[in-house]
Parts: C-alpha cells; structure tokens; sequence
C-alpha cells in the first residue's frame, strides 16, 4: 500500500483538493450530493431485489422494471463516482490511513465489475421472468456489494 | 422550563448519554438512518415519479401505489426510530443547529402534502388510474414530495455542519 502513498498525496495537493478544502460549503455541497446519488442507487437495488423475490410491484415485468430503471442507475452512478471523487481529492491523506476506505473501494471495484457485467445481464435477460432464480442470486451479492459500499463510506468518518 | 432546558434533559437521562458515548451503537444507529434511505425514500421516489407523470407510464397508480407504499412505510418506520435515537442523544446540538430545524418543517411539509392528498385526488384514483399524464394535482403532489424531501435529506446531512 506504501507505494500509492505519493499517488494519495498528489490528489491531496492537487489544484481540485485544495479549491474544495478551501471552501466552508464545497465539502458539505458535494457530501449531500453524494447521498442523494445513494439514496436513488441503493433505492433501485432494493426495489429490483423485491421485485425478483416477488414482494412489489409484482404486476410488472422485472425485465421491464430493471430497463425502466437502468437510466435512472447510469445517472446515479455517474453522480456517484464524480462526487466521490471530489469529496476522496479534497481528504486524499486521510483516506490512506482510513481502513473504511481500503474496505469501501474494495467493496466499489467489486460491486462495478459486478453490476456492469453480470448483474446487468441477468436482471434484463428473457428469461428473467420465467426462471428468476440466477437473477435473484445475482441481486443478493449485488445488495450486499453496494450495501457493504455505503456502510464503509459512512464509516470514514468514524474510523 | 424551556424547550432547551427539556432537551438539556432528554439527551442527559441514561439512554440518551450511553448511546452518546458508546463506541459502536450510535456508528450503527447512524449508518442505519442513512441506509435506510433506500427504502424510505428509495421507493417513495418512484411512486412519485408515477405520480408526476416521468416513470411507469403503463402502470395503473393504483396498483404502483398499493404496491409501493406499504414498504415506503417499513422504511419510514426504521427512519423514525433510528431518528427519534439520534435525536434522543444529541437534542441539544439539534435544538441549536437550524438545518434540524430546517428538517423538521420540511417533514411536516411533506406531511402537510401526503395528507392533502390522501384526502382529495386519492380518493377519485379510479377516474385517472390509467389516464396519462396524470392530473395537474397529483403531478403536484409528486412533485411537490421529491423537493421536499431532497430538502429533508440534504438538511439532514447538513447537521454535521455549524455554520
């Protein structure tokens, strides 16, 4: 990890981390930018999670409910990673020595490569409807990815 | 006795000080409040986005907001016990900061909106089920209720902050 130290110390004295530092609101501004993106994200994992175990909105199609919603999860994964990368920039030293942070983006790469590529795939696939069974696994870990991405997130600012 | 002599006393009784001062109860309590916000909010968000005429188009209001709401209110209720525990433990810091005071006239606002419509537009649902877009006053009301509380969680956020 030594080796990403002078990495995290240019982001810290970068031109972007210390314009945000500098500024009372930027932080805060950003910070609750940051968690509106999360409470849309986080809220369309759960509402396809239930629909795939049958518990809402059962009357739709879960192929038709995840490609509704799929713009909605570009967007706040976007929101997401721009602000996160602001708020990382502006508090980059701190979060070298931040074991949340370590555990968060594990967490982020993982749930990314996961959502992107297989997740995706079997959330929106013909068969979706029929054998929801994969797809269910699938929405599980993603949960779990995602729920372990916010948890570390909040936990930066403990430990 | 005034409102801060009585948070003053809320935040001192045992309760209130041991969750203040535990090492890992109020991280938890506090990490639930926020990720609970999937499914309070999370899914209120899209029931309101059906009713302001942007999302599910071809889905009968009756049936998005039958199936919706009830966990929309699972996710309220995790929302205010894990508030009302916050709240218990830091009244005073609540009582002096203005985005908590923000917060809690938005939240009757919002509310304020539920009730309204509950009470008028809802009850006539059957005449505008399917009908798209949606009437001007439920857009309203959708409308009206995503603002509100995007002002709730960014001034719930803002807490943390005096400035």
């Amino acid at each position: 990890m030594q080796a990403l130290y002078p990495l995290f110390k240019w982001f810290d004295s970068s031109w972007i981390g210390e314009t945000i530092r500098s500024s009372k609101y930027a932080f805060p501004v950003i910070e609750a930018i940051h968690l509106l993106g999360l409470t849309v994200l986080l809220g369309i994992m759960v509402m396809i999670s239930m629909r795939l175990f049958g518990m809402i909105l059962v009357y739709m199609p879960t192929r038709k409910l995840a490609k509704e919603l799929a713009p909605y999860t570009t967007i706040s994964i976007i929101v997401m990673l721009v602000t996160g990368f602001l708020l990382f920039a502006s508090e980059a030293l701190k979060c070298f020595d931040s074991p949340s942070f370590r555990f968060k983006m594990v967490s982020l790469f993982l749930a990314l490569i996961f959502q992107l590529t297989i997740y995706r795939r079997a959330t929106t696939s013909e068969r979706v409807d029929k054998s929801p069974g994969y797809a269910r696994m699938t929405a599980v870990l993603a949960l779990v990815l995602w729920f372990a991405v916010g948890l570390g997130g909040r936990a930066i600012g403990f430990l | 006795m005034s409102i801060l002599d009585i948070c003053q006393w809320i935040q001192d009784t045992n309760f209130g000080t041991s969750l203040r001062e535990s090492i890992w109860m109020f991280p938890i309590v506090e990490g639930t409040h926020v990720l609970a916000l999937s499914l309070s909010v999370g899914t209120l968000f899209w029931m309101d986005l059906r009713l302001a005429g942007v999302f599910m188009k071809d889905q009968p209001m009756s049936k998005v907001s039958s199936s919706v709401l009830p966990w929309t209110l699972v996710g309220f209720t995790i929302m205010t016990i894990t508030g009302v525990m916050l709240f218990w433990c830091q009244a005073v810091k609540a009582y002096n900061s203005i985005f908590f005071k923000i917060k809690i006239t938005l939240l009757i606002l919002a509310a304020l909106n539920a009730i309204a419509y509950h009470t008028t537009i809802y009850l006539k649902m059957k005449d505008w089920d399917t009908v798209w877009p949606p009437p001007a006053r439920a857009r309203f009301a959708g409308w009206f209720s995503i603002v509100v509380w995007i002002g709730i969680i960014v001034a719930g956020r803002t807490m943390a902050y005096n400035f």
